[in-house]
């Protein structure tokens, strides 16, 4: 059965390229366009990963991974931010939210599967 | 216009500044003065007291601008700030619109990208199921069926054949039993001569030997009778055999020829289906490298559409960096109402200073590349992203 990737970003460009290069490598994907969008979808069904932006409108990506965190089901989710953001301060901001990895934009889709085949819960 | 800017932007105003350093140095040199003797110093102290007490007069005149002037300054600035109000916005809508636009489009684009790796993965699937690569192996499975299906089918028809030719053959053995029985008859046909001939010395022996030998007469003439139904038996049973001989050879020629025909038409058939199972096997063999070179081609078309990938996630930079100049310019207005609010308060006209803004738009900045060009770099390109790009914490 394929795995269950969740894709916030407030891009609906990006949520396509990233859904492309997930799609294709078998996951299957549900998109979020912003933290409380994303949030309103984990309503119980199994997420195994999600892949989530850092500047968005609403609520941004680190509120995010911060409320999701809370949430029990999804404690042991693994996270990564795919983001623009470079600067240190942020990654820590993200590694401190609860993020298990930072992807630079713009991402090659072997770097990002690369990452997704590591984390992604078994 | 006929006023200048007064505050500059350290904050000091000058026209505090010059008075009171000219009224200041007139102080010192006065006091200085008062223990020197009288001269050319006095003279000097006097005027630059007399030149501060001018500069003086001068800033008040200017705080006391006349009406004229005073309604051109509240004029320009009102007019800059309805300047301001009425195109800024526009700016603005048009960034935010075409970013917009743009966003739609790529995302369209990406769906069509989408649509297109899907049908193309689907296309390989499907002719790699059927050209029979791999495990699906449909297309070789189905030849190889029938190749076998085929050959037993000639193997059966070689067998009826092998069955027919024996049947022929002993039809033509049944021609050696006529022969036989032609030879029977003509034995008997023989023998009734040959005891017709006996009776007939008999009944002349039986004749010569006068009224004793009437009986052996009846005898004699009754196997002459004998011997004739004997040679008519023999007859009947050559012309018999003769008929049977005849049908017997008339079928086994209607055999043989049919055997002929039959032979041909196996051939025939044979050819053909060899001839069909070759064309068949180079049809597999060409849908079977299609196939295969249809595969090649996915797996550089996917690499080019990872590239693709890559190329598309630029709008969203160039997006993000719209937005954050769009936020930046959207703050304007309120920068020049603030301005124009400040002059109202302290009738003082300051100079706009670009740095709060500047310092705002670059709190907004996200990429490396924004700060480089803020510091002046025209062509700041970002790179693809490589490995040492993703950080696991």
């Amino acid at each position: 059965m394929a795995k269950t990737i969740m894709v916030v970003d407030d891009s609906a460009s990006l949520r396509q390229v990233v859904g492309i290069a997930l799609k294709g490598a078998g996951y299957e994907v549900i998109e979020g366009r912003d933290g409380v969008d994303a949030l309103s979808k984990c309503t119980g069904q199994k997420i195994h990963l999600v892949v989530c932006d850092v500047n968005m409108p609403n609520m941004d990506g680190i509120t995010f991974v911060k409320q999701f965190k809370q949430l029990p089901l999804y404690k042991f989710t693994p996270v990564i931010m795919l983001t623009t953001e470079s600067q240190e301060s942020k990654k820590e901001e993200g590694k401190a939210a609860g993020a298990k990895a930072w992807v630079v934009k713009p991402f090659k889709p072997e770097v990002l599967l690369g990452a997704v085949a590591k984390l992604v819960m078994p | 216009m006929g006023w200048r800017p007064v505050k500059n932007n350290s904050g000091f105003d000058s026209k505090i500044l010059v008075p009171f350093g000219l009224a200041g140095g007139g102080a010192l040199g006065t006091m200085v003065a008062g223990w020197s003797a009288w001269g050319w110093y006095t003279v000097l102290w006097s005027a630059l007291l007399l030149a501060a007490a001018a500069w003086c007069a001068r800033g008040a005149g200017a705080a006391a601008l006349g009406g004229g002037e005073q309604a051109m300054i509240d004029d320009y600035l009102a007019a800059r700030e309805r300047f301001g109000d009425a195109v800024l916005p526009i700016w603005c809508r048009h960034i935010e619109n075409s970013r917009n636009q743009m966003e739609e489009a790529v995302a369209d684009l990406a769906g069509r990208f989408s649509n297109i790796v899907d049908k193309l993965d689907d296309a390989v699937h499907v002719s790699s199921h059927d050209s029979g690569k791999g495990g699906g192996n449909a297309m070789t499975e189905i030849f190889s069926r029938s190749e076998t299906q085929l050959g037993s089918v000639v193997t059966s028809m070689k067998s009826a054949m092998s069955s027919k030719h024996a049947m022929l053959a002993q039809i033509k053995d049944l021609e050696r039993f006529t022969r036989e029985l032609r030879d029977m008859a003509e034995g008997v046909a023989s023998i009734a001569a040959q005891t017709n001939l006996l009776a007939l010395n008999a009944a002349i022996e039986a004749a010569r030997a006068g009224p004793a030998g009437r009986g052996f007469a009846v005898v004699a003439q009754e196997v002459r009778n004998l011997s004739s139904r004997s040679a008519e038996t023999g007859r009947n049973i050559s012309n018999r055999v003769g008929l049977i001989s005849s049908a017997i050879l008339a079928a086994s020629q209607a055999a043989e020829q049919s055997s002929e025909q039959e032979d041909k038409s196996m051939q025939s058939a044979e050819g053909m289906i060899v001839s069909v199972l070759g064309d068949f096997r180079t049809m597999t063999d060409a849908l079977v490298q299609s196939s295969e070179k249809l595969k090649q081609d996915s797996i550089g078309i996917q690499g080019e559409v990872g590239e693709a990938l890559v190329q598309l996630q630029f709008q969203d930079r160039v997006s993000q960096v719209m937005a954050h100049v769009r936020e930046n310019m959207e703050l304007l207005p309120a920068l020049l109402r603030d301005n124009r609010d400040r002059y109202n308060a302290d009738r003082v006209l300051e100079a706009l200073d670009p740095q709060p803004l500047l310092h705002e738009l670059q709190k907004t900045y996200a990429m490396a590349e924004e700060h480089a060009v803020h510091g002046g770099d025209s062509h700041a390109a970002p790179v693809a992203a490589a490995a040492d790009e993703i950080t696991f914490f």
